[in-house]
């Protein structure tokens, strides 16, 4: 780790030498380079001056949980990125998971109650669910994981099929047992509880504990990301896939790795999404990969390859949650936010890019 | 972009590696493209900021006048001046025509643009 106050004087006493054009170009540079967290910024403060409900802790309660929310799927889909790949099934993914979960956890005096011989919700069966879902997003995740890792086919390809095959069955799922497409709600109070009950309340809105669930995640991403050889080695098949053979890296199976902990960490996100949403509809879970492929992006997981941090994709992730929190209050509409979505997510993408080009 | 004429003067070392191994891009090209794509987020934030939120119309059936209000989603309405009208009462706000929905003014959030109608009841 560099000392960012050293960095900071170093890059002062730079400047200094500098002569007017190249201080004019280093600024135009910096504000370039981070013309997104400016933007950021801007909305931010403006949205504080204007909203003063913005500037409660109950806001920050209320970004803290949708952070928590959104940060498990970034997580995920960064491995994928980092391998120069993608993952475009996430979010059915975690509408499949979201959906199973759903009915493993439904009460059991709940008239709608899609299969009444499923036990009622205990502890131990909440763990089972977990563990089941779990598994479900790694096998998917798996599958995507060998096509690419086998074949080397593009994980585009792989993964736009496996998201339409896993939205295949999922409305297969809802047609279950004269369910007929019907959203699957009811959830018991204890899976309630588990996943989505308060831990405690900043600004009297309550912060639930899944909050503490993303905060582990994200510290055994962490440990997995730099402290695990499997770690390394991602990063090694990132930057250079022919290198990291010749080196010894066994890049069948990291790949296959990659894309098996990615749909883990998707059967996570869909085990809270259902709580989270309180009921589970057979749209749940879309587009969701395009948010946490815009984080990853905006956080520094490069498409490059090779390139990202953990640290990076929780800034990602909390600079678009914020972003779209103060838009919403400011009153913009969710039409416009796809628009501005799409916009940010090209604006980091050449942000990217040109870091790049200028480092070369 | 125009790609074509600048592939022969472009090296045979690709620029990118990854995903943008055969993007062919200067560092003006992406600036303008930065720029352009933070002009279009503002833009759209300063339009959508002149919206000034949903239009809840009062359609009082033959009533006085009721002004319309604009909020903002997830709001509560302004209580509404009650309307009055020669030889009924006036029983509150409904979403529908029909006045089968009441809308609780006091509980009930705004989501959509829309129109209450006023309830009224004959005076016997």
């Amino acid at each position: 780790m560099t000392n960012p106050v050293a960095n900071l004087q170093r890059t002062a006493a730079e400047y200094k030498k500098m002569d007017q054009k190249d201080q004019k170009r280093f600024w135009s540079d910096m504000i370039l380079n981070n013309a997104l967290y400016i933007l950021m910024a801007i909305f931010v403060i403006y949205t504080a001056i204007k909203e003063p409900s913005f500037r409660t802790l109950g806001s920050l309660a209320n970004l803290l949980t949708q952070v928590a929310a959104y940060l498990p799927l970034a997580l995920g889909i960064a491995g994928c990125i980092v391998l120069t790949g993608t993952d475009l099934s996430a979010g059915r993914v975690v509408g499949l998971t979201a959906a199973v979960a759903g009915v493993f956890m439904q009460k059991s005096d709940f008239a709608n109650k899609m299969f009444t011989s499923i036990p009622e919700v205990s502890g131990g069966w909440i763990a089972a669910t977990l563990l089941i879902v779990v598994l479900i997003g790694a096998a998917i995740g798996l599958v995507n994981g060998f096509f690419v890792a086998k074949f080397s086919l593009h994980p585009f390809i792989v993964t736009l099929s496996t998201q339409l095959i896993t939205y295949g069955i999922i409305l297969w799922f809802f047609a279950l047992n004269g369910n007929n497409g019907q959203p699957i709600s009811g959830l018991s109070r204890e899976y309630k509880d588990f996943v989505g009950g308060a831990m405690f309340r900043l600004g009297g809105v309550a912060v639930p504990r899944y909050v503490l669930y993303a905060a582990l995640l994200t510290a055994l991403m962490w440990f997995i990301w730099n402290k695990t050889t499997f770690g390394k080695n991602m990063f090694a098949v990132g930057s250079n896939a022919e290198a990291a053979k010749v080196s010894g890296v066994n890049v069948f199976m990291t790949t296959m790795l990659v894309h098996t902990l990615a749909g883990a960490m998707y059967g996570y996100a869909g085990f809270i999404e259902g709580v989270r949403a309180g009921s589970v509809a057979a749209s749940t879970g879309l587009n969701a990969e395009c948010d946490a492929i815009a984080a990853c992006v905006i956080g520094g997981v490069s498409f490059v390859g090779g390139t990202g941090k953990i640290s990076g994709i929780i800034l990602g992730v909390f600079v678009l949650r914020i972003i779209f929190v103060a838009l919403t209050m400011l009153g913009v509409d969710s039409s416009s936010l796809y628009i501005i979505k799409g916009a940010i997510i090209l604006c980091a993408c050449a942000l990217d890019m040109r870091k790049y080009l200028v480092k070369k | 972009m125009d790609e074509q004429s600048k592939a022969p003067e472009q090296e045979q070392t690709p620029k990118f590696r990854g995903l943008y191994r055969h993007v062919n891009i200067s560092v003006k090209a992406l600036d303008r493209i930065i720029i352009a794509c933070i002009a279009v987020i503002v833009l759209i934030v300063v339009l959508e900021m002149r919206n000034p939120g949903f239009t809840i119309v009062f359609d009082s059936k033959g009533g006085t006048d009721v002004p319309a209000q604009n909020q903002m989603y997830g709001q509560l309405l302004e209580q509404p001046e009650p309307p009055t009208r020669e030889g009924y009462v006036f029983d509150g706000w409904y979403e529908d025509p029909a006045c089968d929905i009441l809308w609780d003014v006091e509980e009930d959030i705004i989501e959509t643009d829309m129109t209450l109608y006023a309830g009224w009841q004959k005076i016997e």
